[in-house]
């Protein structure tokens, strides 16, 4: 009797299978939709970058030139690494005879902060008039 | 038992063999949908990126001389000096305010020592601005 009841569950469930998958879909489909509209598109770092966190309050609007600076020093724009030294030639190679006039420094809170100031100096040198350093809030 | 989601399909072999099968099935469009979701999953960052402008004295300029402007030195060991004496955070933010109240267009050099973190020179520059200075510029360390 057990058996038979048994067997009788497995198959109307087996049948109603569909159905019973439709509210897997339906969260699948919301977490779908939240993902696609409040996420935006990264571009994946060259290495690894714990955000710098500050009181900064403006927000980034449009996709900057970045340079990223690592925790060791090393610097990267895109996926191309270049040198504190050949800074101002490899920039140039890069964006070409125009250097920007603002760009923004992406670099690693561990990073040591004479390294960053060297960066700046170099950047300047190579004509960068104004200079941005991407933080994240700081979490009240 | 609930209204069935898509009207069953009548079967050539009879009525006997009908069976409730939906148009699509919808094994392939849940692998579909669940793909999606991991890519959008990995590729969405939900960082929200702040911007914050940072000086450095071009070279040659008369501001960038220490006698006219303030240097805030920020040592290895952690201590933070302003004309030679060690101030903590709290003290520092108050006299930093008191010397922007007498003098609007001061200039603070903030001066980190070889070692020091990149967060830790950060967060000094939000205590100067929370001070109300508005002329700060970040300088190279004196090699000891």
């Amino acid at each position: 009797m057990r058996d038979s009841n048994f067997r009788f569950q497995h198959t109307a469930h087996a049948r109603d299978e569909d159905e019973g998958i439709l509210p897997l879909i339906n969260v699948v489909f919301l977490l779908l939709i939240f993902f696609i509209i409040v996420g935006s598109f990264s571009q994946v770092d060259p290495f690894t970058i714990e955000p710098i966190v500050s009181d900064a309050t403006e927000a980034l609007e449009e996709t900057p030139l970045v340079i990223h600076m690592g925790a060791e020093g090393q610097l990267a724009i895109g996926e191309h690494n270049i040198s504190m030294e050949q800074l101002p030639e490899e920039l140039q190679a890069i964006v070409g005879d125009t250097v920007p006039e603002t760009m923004w420094i992406k670099a690693h809170g561990a990073a040591d902060a004479t390294r960053l100031v060297l960066l700046m100096e170099q950047l300047r040198s190579a004509g960068v008039k104004r200079l941005h350093l991407l933080t994240i809030q700081r979490e009240l | 038992m609930t209204k069935p989601a898509f009207p069953p399909i009548p079967s050539p072999l009879g009525p006997e063999h009908s069976r409730r099968r939906p148009l699509v099935s919808l094994t392939p469009l849940i692998d579909v949908v669940f793909i999606l979701l991991i890519f959008f999953m990995l590729a969405s960052s939900f960082l929200d990126w702040r911007t914050l402008e940072v000086m450095t004295p071009a070279p040659g300029n008369p501001a960038s001389s220490p006698d006219k402007a303030l240097v805030v030195e920020l040592l290895a060991d952690g201590r933070w000096l302003l004309g030679g004496q060690t101030l903590d955070p709290q003290s520092l933010q108050q006299q930093i305010a008191k010397q922007i109240a007498r003098h609007p267009e001061l200039t603070i050099m903030v001066r980190p020592e070889e070692g020091v973190l990149l967060q830790t020179a950060i967060d000094v520059l939000d205590r100067l601005r929370a001070a109300g200075a508005s002329k700060v510029s970040l300088v190279r360390g004196r090699t000891p």
